[in-house]
């Protein structure tokens, strides 16, 4: 026991003086210009020397290159061979797409407008859509091939990505609706707002170093406060609020629950593509009628536009399951 | 003196009818969250409950906690913050996103001391969730106009001269609810897209020198292992200067929410070309224009033209107490305390004003003061128990001021959506609540 008290004694004194030595190189407390750069593994500069010096790695393949290569420009670099047409993406746009962007591009809850807004980037509320504001029609084809069907992303073929986004150009009067989007005329397409863009040029503004009667305190404006003032009562108050509830609000713990966040959440927060939404009763009614082995069932086959497992093909049927019970379980509350 | 304009009536409607879109219960959600969180502030200084059941462990009397064992070691083997700390978390807006798969969340950045933002508490942004990666099978793919295209294993990484250097975060959209006027009621939601932390990995200039990089190169492409492939435009000249290939945060593995194997970190500019799970860099002669730089990230002004590659942070800073969060007890003598920060290297001076800018004192920096990191400022205060309107002003070392609301719209109007650094002013009311308010 003794020798295990004096172990950690004998250890003390070289911390301390450690950590005095740290807060006086760190200038702790010191005014500007005092504390100094004290970092001495900053960022230093490679010595010249030739490709390949410290060999690590291997070499990269060209076909495994082209596995990961996906990147398009606006002069076309990138685009592999194919082509679709309006009519080909019409189809594929309502049935990949709609469920978010709307039939129209207009936008479903809070996922983005695609289409339409024209004219509208003076306004107050300004449309910024890939017909009024995107300058190249290559940021479209390299975006639903990257990123799109958000939860299928690298799932369309490269004529469906062609098809999509003919018809995207469509829906903002970019093109007419017998028009072939290839790899031959993509580049040559020309969005309205070209133009629109311009290279950093900040600093843009400049504020004076004033310290004394820098305005009059009697033309002082409030010129908005937020809404949750309206909930100021609340300073009326006197219980501790429980923040276990608060924090559990906020962040979800249940494995459900987190299943939930990660597989379905998608479309049951927002009832995307009719997806009873979480919590409203009326809307689960005809499933919990159904019975929770079907709701179980429908949630591992895949049910309508609903994908199996939500998509999320790596989930164990009991993560599934718990998901489930989640959902359920907040109907009762 | 101090009057409501109509303006605020008119932020109001707005504010509601973007709530009205929302689902019921999300909106519910949303005010319910906001009240706890009012309450929680508000209530700091009612603590007659938990005083009751405290006092038989205030002195004299002798705690149960110093009369007993407590547990071992190993009882948490990766550690975790007191029981009691419980309210210290991320926490998100619900209405600001459709989903919180392509979403944010916010710094508590009332809770925090120092510079260094602990790895659990660094602000989340996602396009398509967190991806769950296994670092053996992970790798770093470096080609386009280079000598040698290589594949580099994590391990490989970590091969290299490895360097650390301890640098902010900022989303650009940071304060952005806040371009048409106060909107959100709390330090987190206001500046909560915030976070410093200390990041080791290898310079990305040891890794280009090793692939040897060809004449006409000019633009690298940095695009991460993600669902959605985010990917950002970045120019050479950036990745040569301090841009870094990094494993590790604050001494630890980087966490899966923060690109968890590698991600790209470039000091000072928009937290989104510091491009997470990174997959892949392809060096170029031009830019690409993807969607994360044409679509978003590009700040719309007033005349209908863009402001693109906009990646400087500018100067910016907040005062962190009081805060909402954060109210004043009692009338008396407080250290008022802040952050800032500046994408364009340290922080030279910080001023705070107590009158709504009419005069200023020049605050004390504290602690560690290094480029582009987050910088600690505070400045001793004797609260009389008036109303006042606290802001701070801060100034980086090339002499860039941190603006007034009134120039940047001058000079942006107000759907630039990114990049607003504003002076921030925090009302404090005689009963020691602190709202968040525009003023002019």
């Amino acid at each position: 026991m003794s020798r295990f008290a004096s172990g950690f004694l004998n250890g003390s004194p070289a911390a301390l003086i450690l950590g005095c030595c740290v807060v006086a190189a760190c200038g702790a407390d010191g005014a500007a210009g005092t504390a100094g750069d004290i970092q001495v593994t900053e960022f230093n500069a490679p010595v010249d020397q030739p490709a390949g010096h410290y060999g690590y790695g291997s070499d990269a393949s060209d076909a495994e290159i082209a596995g990961w290569d996906i990147d398009i420009r606006p002069d076309g670099l990138g685009l592999p061979p194919g082509g679709g047409t309006v009519e080909d993406g019409e189809f594929l746009y309502e049935d990949q797409c709609a469920i978010c962007h709307g039939s129209f591009g207009e936008g479903v809850g809070r996922y983005p407008v695609i289409a339409g807004g024209q004219g509208t980037l003076t306004e107050s509320r300004p449309e910024k859509t890939v017909g009024s504001f995107w300058p190249y029609a290559s940021t479209l084809w390299d975006y639903i091939h990257r990123a799109m069907p958000f939860a299928e992303p690298e799932s369309l073929s490269d004529d469906e990505v062609y098809a999509i986004s003919a018809y995207v150009l469509y829906l903002n009067d970019l093109v007419d609706y017998d028009f072939e989007l290839n790899q031959g005329n993509l580049a040559s397409i020309e969005m309205p707002n070209k133009d629109g863009f311009f290279l950093d040029d900040r600093p843009d503004v400049k504020n004076e170093l004033c310290m004394n009667n820098c305005k009059d305190p009697a033309a002082i404006e409030i010129t908005s406060e937020p809404v949750s003032l309206e909930v100021s009562e609340v300073s009326e108050v006197s219980e501790v609020p429980d923040v276990q509830v608060q924090s559990a609000a906020v962040v979800g713990k249940s494995p459900g629950e987190s299943i939930y966040q990660q597989a379905c959440a998608l479309c049951h927060a927002s009832g995307v593509g009719d997806a009873p939404i979480l919590g409203e009763r009326d809307a689960w009614a005809g499933r919990i009628a159904a019975g929770r082995d079907l709701m179980i069932a429908s949630s591992l086959d895949g049910k309508g536009v609903m994908p199996p497992k939500g998509g999320q093909l790596q989930l164990s049927d009991e993560d599934i399951i718990a998901a489930v019970d989640y959902m359920i379980a907040q109907l009762a509350n | 003196m101090i009057s409501n304009s109509d303006s605020t009536a008119g932020l109001l409607q707005r504010v509601s009818a973007e709530a009205q879109k929302l689902p019921q219960a999300e909106r519910r959600n949303f005010l319910k969250n906001g009240l706890l969180l009012a309450g929680g502030v508000i209530a700091g200084g009612a603590l007659s409950a938990n005083a009751r059941a405290a006092a038989e462990n205030l002195p004299p009397n002798v705690p149960g906690w110093t009369r007993s064992l407590g547990p071992g070691v190993l009882t948490e083997p990766y550690g975790k913050p007191s029981r009691f700390e419980k309210h210290i978390v991320r926490r998100n807006v619900p209405w600001l996103t459709a989903d919180r798969i392509a979403s944010i969340s916010f710094t508590p950045l009332a809770e925090l001391d120092g510079i260094i933002t602990p790895s659990s508490l660094v602000f989340e942004r996602y396009h398509a969730g967190i991806p769950d990666i296994d670092p053996e099978q992970h790798r770093l793919m470096i080609h386009g106009l280079v000598e040698r295209p290589i594949i580099l294993t994590v391990d490989d990484l970590r091969r290299f001269p490895g360097t650390s250097m301890i640098r902010f975060l900022e989303c650009p959209a940071n304060g952005g609810m806040e371009w048409r006027g106060a909107q959100m009621d709390a330090l987190q939601f206001t500046h909560g897209m915030l976070s410093c932390c200390e990041w080791s990995g290898v310079a990305l200039s040891t890794l280009l020198q090793e692939v040897g990089i060809r004449k006409d190169a000019a633009w690298i492409l940095a695009e991460g292992a993600d669902g959605s492939h985010m990917s950002r435009s970045v120019p050479l000249a950036k990745a040569m200067d301090d841009a870094l290939i990094v494993y590790a945060q604050n001494g630890e593995p980087l966490r899966p929410e923060q690109g968890y194997p590698i991600r790209l970190i470039n000091p000072g500019w928009e937290g989104n070309t510091c491009v997470k799970w990174l997959r892949r860099l392809e060096v170029g002669d031009q830019p690409w224009y993807h969607r994360e730089e044409t679509s978003k990230y590009t700040d719309l002004l007033a005349d209908g033209r863009a402001r693109k590659f906009s990646y400087e942070q500018e100067c910016n800073s907040v005062v962190t107490y009081p805060c909402p969060e954060k109210p004043l007890r009692e009338k008396g003598r407080y250290e008022v305390r802040g952050l800032a920060w500046s994408g364009r290297g340290k922080i030279k001076r910080v001023d705070v004003s107590f009158d709504g800018g009419v005069n200023w004192r020049t605050a004390r920096l504290k602690g560690l003061v290094l480029p582009k990191a987050l910088t600690r400022f505070g400045l001793e205060w004797d609260w009389d128990g008036g109303p006042a309107m606290i802001q701070s002003r801060a100034v980086d070392e090339t002499g860039y001021v941190q603006p007034t609301y009134t120039q940047l719209r001058e000079a942006r109007g107000t759907n630039s959506i990114y990049h607003k650094n504003a002076i921030h002013t925090w009302r404090l009311h005689e009963n020691g609540k602190v709202t968040n308010v525009q003023i002019r």
